[in-house]
């Protein structure tokens, strides 16, 4: 397999923190690779870093051998990078339908026919139905994104990024906030899209059991920098983790 | 082909209210003509004095309200950008065409031309602060534009073209059907077909693939960027639209005025397009028109029967209108009706046998 995405010395300092410190990371294309590490490890500055929404201090992002370090965050999408966000990041009085129906348009050309009903571009209102069917809100299509639960919400999220069926999705964090027994349901989902259509997924996730379960590989950030990488049985032996990270989340739980 | 997209209705049934607003509004100077003046048909056509030579002219200003608010509520409520300068689009429009006719003694369709670059050029001019700022900042520096363009008018030295205090005066209308005074009738006709077409246009626009786009920058500007929207692009066309058509209702306003003072570009007749949208329901567009209608009957009609304390009245009625109409009247008038097709949909089910509602 080939890397799809890579990061060389990805650097990003806010003041005098260094929130990324140059990481270098590749992705191999079709793996489903997850990044874990305490809270303030970078990981959500380095999402930000690879998708465009901040601009690193130093270092370069290479998607399929093209550097994308500088492409604004509103072009990687164009380049098959898809992106969700920790925090549901939706468009609340629209409907689900036209929250999808929008993500399908914004890869067409015809953004900009002013006079003409948005209902005639017919491509984007059947990819809409398609995705829609595919992450299971067909039923709730008419809507408002705001009232739907938060579980769902999340689901329309990832039907948001799969509209345009880009390469990489980039999922930060697409459990926060559900209840225990739904995050199965959407990591399955996201499994599932990941071997159909034999797409790339990076993952920051908290919940540990699902990382272990789902991932090809994990990389574990700690205080910015890249503290060990490798297979799921790897990761839970390597004893620096343990230390840095694990141990530390074993230990709460047992003291609780 | 789809379920979830709504069945497309003939174009007479979808339109019929328009049309039947068309018809109502041209009938209107002959019904008042015939029952108010007691007069014939003739008498609207001739343009003679009486009532419905009056109150054509104040439906004229309701039509140029109309087709100010719309602008706005495509800025505003459309695409949720918080401008306070929004008269200088109306003023623009309005002195640049004055101006032209006057000073210069263009052709009416040059001063036109030149009405449109004018327009477009403000809206980049707009475009440019867009870039850097957003939300309430946004609005703070529109406002201080608005200023800026507000005193250069009534300064003494632009006096032979802008009149500086007093305004522009004397500009003759260079055609016949633009001109208020001998051609009144005429006048009204204009005036109502441009305030149609830019409705019509304007419904358009906000259902078009870009109108769709505008809604998105209102809720979520940010979630439209990395969607792959390049927001700047849709707002900067937001700005273009609304400038033309807040000219255009400034040309109109010059042809329709004797006077056209520098209070259009101050900040009271921003926040009259904020009131008129209010009242008509924000981001509704049809509320633009309905807004336009009561806040200047309200407005001429109180003054008329209680002078002095109209503005006190005014005031008052706004209050209730927001305590009770909390989304204005068309906003609160769809958001009721949606509930009512609901109720008539759980009655339906319930009393067709045979099929029981699942929850």
């Amino acid at each position: 397999m080939s890397v799809i995405l890579e990061t060389q010395n990805l650097r990003r300092e806010f003041g005098a923190l260094v929130a990324v410190d140059d990481v270098s990371m590749e992705i191999e294309e079709g793996s489903l690779h997850s990044i874990i590490g305490p809270n303030g490890a970078g990981k959500t500055t380095f999402f930000n870093l690879v998708s465009g929404t901040l601009k690193p201090t130093a270092g370069r992002v290479l998607y399929k051998g093209e550097d994308i370090t500088q492409l604004p965050m509103h072009r990687t999408i164009h380049k098959g990078i898809g992106r969700s966000f920790q925090i549901t990041n939706i468009f609340p009085n629209l409907t689900v339908f036209e929250n999808v129906r929008l993500a399908c348009q914004a890869l067409g050309s015809d953004s900009f026919r002013v006079f003409r009903s948005h209902l005639k571009s017919t491509a984007y209102l059947e990819r809409a139905e398609e995705v829609l069917a595919e992450v299971g809100l067909s039923d709730r299509a008419l809507t408002l994104a705001r009232t739907l639960p938060h579980g769902d919400q999340r689901k329309l999220e990832l039907g948001m990024i799969l509209a345009p069926d880009p390469d990489v999705l980039m999922l930060d964090e697409p459990t926060a906030g559900m209840a225990a027994e739904q995050v199965p349901e959407l990591m399955e989902l996201v499994q599932s899209i990941q071997e159909a259509g034999d797409k790339t997924v990076v993952l920051v996730e908290h919940n540990m059991n699902v990382v272990m379960s789902v991932s090809d590989r994990i990389t574990v950030m700690h205080q910015g920098a890249r503290l060990a990488e490798g297979a799921p049985a790897e990761i839970s032996a390597d004893e620096r983790v343990q230390t840095a990270y694990l141990g530390a989340l074993y230990e709460d739980r047992g003291g609780s | 082909m789809t379920t979830l997209t709504p069945t497309p209705q003939s174009w007479l049934r979808r339109r019929r209210g328009l049309l039947a607003m068309v018809a109502l509004l041209i009938a209107f100077p002959f019904l008042v003509s015939i029952i108010v003046d007691g007069q014939g048909l003739g008498a609207v056509i001739a343009n003679d004095q009486g009532n419905a030579r009056f109150l054509q002219g104040l439906a004229i200003e309701i039509f140029i309200l109309a087709i100010y608010a719309l602008s706005y509520d495509l800025i505003l409520g459309v695409t949720g950008l918080l401008s306070f300068g929004h008269a200088m689009f109306f003023a623009v429009g309005a002195y640049t065409f004055g101006i032209m006719l006057k000073t210069h003694e263009m052709q009416w369709v040059a001063a036109l031309v030149v009405v449109l670059i004018a327009a477009i050029l403000q809206a980049f001019l707009f475009g440019v602060v867009l870039v850097r700022v957003k939300g309430i900042a946004f609005a703070l520096v529109t406002l201080g534009l608005a200023s800026v363009f507000w005193i250069v008018i009534q300064s003494s030295d632009l006096q032979q073209w802008a009149g500086a205090e007093i305004g522009l005066q004397g500009v003759r209308a260079p055609v016949w059907f633009l001109d208020t005074t001998n051609e009144r009738f005429a006048f009204y006709l204009v005036t109502m077909t441009l305030m149609i077409l830019c409705y019509v246009l304007y419904l358009r626009i906000i259902d078009s693939p870009s109108g769709k786009v505008f809604h998105a920058i209102r809720e979520n500007e940010d979630r439209a960027l990395m969607l792959g929207y390049n927001t700047f692009w849709f707002k900067l066309l937001v700005l273009v639209i609304a400038s033309v058509t807040a000219s255009l209702g400034g040309v109109l306003h010059t042809m329709h005025q004797p006077i056209v003072t520098p209070n259009i570009a101050g900040l009271g007749f921003t926040v009259t397009a904020l009131l008129i949208i209010l009242i008509g329901g924000v981001g509704t567009i049809t509320g633009a028109l309905v807004g336009a209608a009561v806040y200047r009957l309200l407005q001429f009609y109180l003054d008329r029967w209680f002078g002095a304390a109209s503005e006190l009245l005014i005031g008052l009625a706004y209050v209730v209108l927001v305590l009770y109409l909390p989304y204005g009247i068309v906003g609160t008038w769809r958001a009721k009706a949606a509930k009512r097709k609901e109720g008539w949909e759980r009655l339906r089910t319930l009393l067709s046998p045979g099929e029981r509602p699942t929850s």
